[in-house]
């Protein structure tokens, strides 16, 4: 894979809600690589609306990287899939086409950086995607948070098919081989699943890959999917960070208590940061948004 | 008596006065070679009672110390007339830039400190360090985006890129030959007479300009920034307070606050602490009477 014109492929899947977290992602890995004419990003999203495609669309403009966009409702196998398991509005159907990423790229797309738009890439993407694998289907970080992940409250109420010494990744930072990925037939896993009456035990995505890439994983430095990162992760050098949790810098007055979270505004540009507060603010809080956007405040 | 000297340099004025007593306390206290330190401390406007408490350090320690006072230098002077500065900075901030000139002759290698630093570990595994023919040996600087790039990461980019790999320069190992060789002050002028230099953050960035891709990147431990308590278990060699969280504040909540009060000693402490308050009492005063 170590080739140095050969193409990086990332796979962002998202709403219209994360449209401008999208467009972060993106303009993160742009800014941090030094071969951003190579990286073509895959788009798989349900409609979006024009003024915020058209934000996503200035990426090419300003760096020369590629940009393809998928509907997977489109693709008679996702619909088939997500019929079968829980959404909520935090985890929209749309997560599920991460697991889908081998039927939706194009054919001979042979690895792929799948990342959740909460994340802000900070060091080069090529140092992730020319990871050797060792053979493995996916590469991924350890999730710290994985005990209560899997047995909820006093680590004890929740049933799941994991033990609490088994390995578990968090999926929001995944380099995937795709050919290998496409071999694990996750439909089939899924729907085996839901015979044995599984599925309302597993958490979503995170919990169906693990389940079924149980211990076929590369375990990967915990500086490329820094979960919950604080301030203190900053002088780490961490290659990506994953704002999980309640602190993120998206939301009015939270960015100090990120790690980044300054960083992040400019990233995400400032017209687009206040765009996207006054989007999801009420509509008595917008002018006082606009007379923040005016005045340049950073 | 072992091997060869240890020099470090401190360019300070008398605003630093106690941090750099308390710096040169912990290089001696986590040094395993005392007797080889040799403290080369330039400052411009250090108060005598302060010179005298820096001295302690050689009356504890079997280090040496030699002062090199910029007033008394047409060079420096000359030199920092022409750099922009802004608050909270001073212009002796620049005098690193200067080093190379500053130092006695037989000065080869030295390690270059800001006064906000505070050394956990032996300071000759820097000194001693192989730089691999790079003229200086840094810490990627976390901070660096914004300081290159400005808002929205779109100014000075004939300058700078996201991914320049730019360091922070409270932190230098010099190869004092090499560093001469980059002739800075040179550079300096160029940047001013293109007009670059008012939009570029000082001293760092001429460094960084200067050394672009020609530094030897050392582990973050070397040069942390902005040390925060949960970063004491990595074992930081070197902690350096930079933003607004001192350890010299009275209620601090920086990493080892703690030990760099017991660093600074009490007694130092306070009465920096008492200055900075009668300071900032009388600043107000003293506008209104029109002379501050």
């Amino acid at each position: 894979m170590d080739q140095p014109h050969s193409p990086i492929h990332v796979a962002l899947t998202f709403n219209d809600r994360y449209w401008a977290l999208a467009y972060t992602v993106m303009r993160s890995i742009c800014l941090s690589t030094t071969r951003r004419k190579q990286v073509v990003f895959h788009l798989c999203h349900t409609a979006l609306q024009p003024r915020h495609a058209a934000v996503l669309d200035a990426i090419p403009t300003e760096f020369g990287a590629r940009l393809a966009h998928y509907d997977p409702t489109a693709n008679a196998a996702f619909a088939a899939l997500v019929a079968s398991l829980p959404a909520t509005d935090r985890f929209p159907s749309i997560v599920y086409a991460r697991l889908l990423l081998d039927r939706l790229l194009p054919p001979g797309t042979e690895r792929v950086i799948y990342l959740d738009c909460d994340v802000m890439v900070c060091q080069p993407i090529e140092s992730l995607y020319d990871i050797d694998m060792g053979g493995h289907p996916l590469a991924a970080v350890f999730d710290p948070f994985h005990l209560g992940i899997k047995k909820g409250r006093d680590i004890r109420t929740k049933t799941t098919p994991f033990d609490t010494g088994d390995r578990y990744f968090n999926s929001g930072v995944l380099l995937i081989d795709l050919p290998r990925y496409a071999a694990a037939d996750i439909p089939a896993r899924i729907r085996q699943y839901a015979d044995q009456g599984l599925l309302k035990e597993l958490f979503f995505d995170q919990d169906l890959l693990n389940r079924i890439f149980h211990d076929d994983w590369q375990p990967l430095d915990w500086r490329f999917n820094v979960l919950n990162p604080l301030p203190a992760h900053e002088s780490m050098h961490p290659a990506i960070v994953h704002y999980t949790g309640f602190r993120q810098p998206w939301k009015l007055g939270m960015g100090p208590g990120t790690a980044f979270g300054r960083t992040y505004r400019h990233v995400m540009t400032n017209a687009v940061y206040y765009r996207f507060l006054a989007e999801r603010s009420p509509a008595w809080l917008r002018p006082v948004i606009g007379w923040f956007s005016r005045s340049g405040a950073a | 008596m072992s091997a060869r000297p240890i020099h470090i340099a401190l360019t300070f004025d008398d605003n630093f006065w106690a941090p750099a007593y308390a710096l040169m306390r912990s290089i001696c206290l986590s040094s395993r070679r005392p007797q080889d330190l040799v403290f080369h401390l330039i400052h411009i406007g250090l108060a005598p009672h302060h010179r005298q408490t820096l001295e302690l350090i050689a009356a504890e320690y079997p280090a040496r110390l030699l002062h090199t006072d910029l007033a008394h230098h047409a060079a420096y002077r000359d030199f920092v007339a022409l750099l922009p500065m802004a608050r909270p900075f001073t212009p002796v901030i620049y005098a690193r830039l200067l080093l190379d000139r500053l130092l006695p002759p037989e000065v080869e290698r030295v390690v270059y400190l800001d006064c906000d630093t505070y050394v956990r570990g032996p300071i000759e595994t820097l000194s001693e360090l192989d730089l691999n023919g790079h003229p200086i040996a840094a810490v990627l600087d976390p901070g660096r985006h914004k300081a290159m790039l400005g808002r929205d990461f779109r100014q000075n980019r004939e300058l700078f890129s996201f991914n320049f790999a730019y360091f922070n320069s409270g932190m230098l190992v010099i190869d004092r030959a090499a560093y001469g060789q980059a002739d800075l002050p040179a550079q300096t002028r160029r940047l001013h007479d293109s007009g670059a230099l008012a939009r570029i953050q000082y001293d760092q960035a001429i460094l960084n300009l200067a050394f672009k891709d020609n530094w030897l990147p050392l582990d973050f431990r070397w040069n942390l920034i902005w040390p925060w308590p949960a970063h004491e278990v990595l074992e930081p060699q070197i902690l350096h307070y930079t933003g607004h969280r001192k350890p010299w504040n009275l209620i601090p909540s920086a990493a080892f606050a703690n030990a760099y009060r017991h660093t600074m000693t009490n007694d130092i402490f306070y009465a920096f602490w008492r200055e900075r308050l009668r300071r900032r009492l009388l600043s107000p005063l003293r506008r209104l009477a029109g002379r501050g």
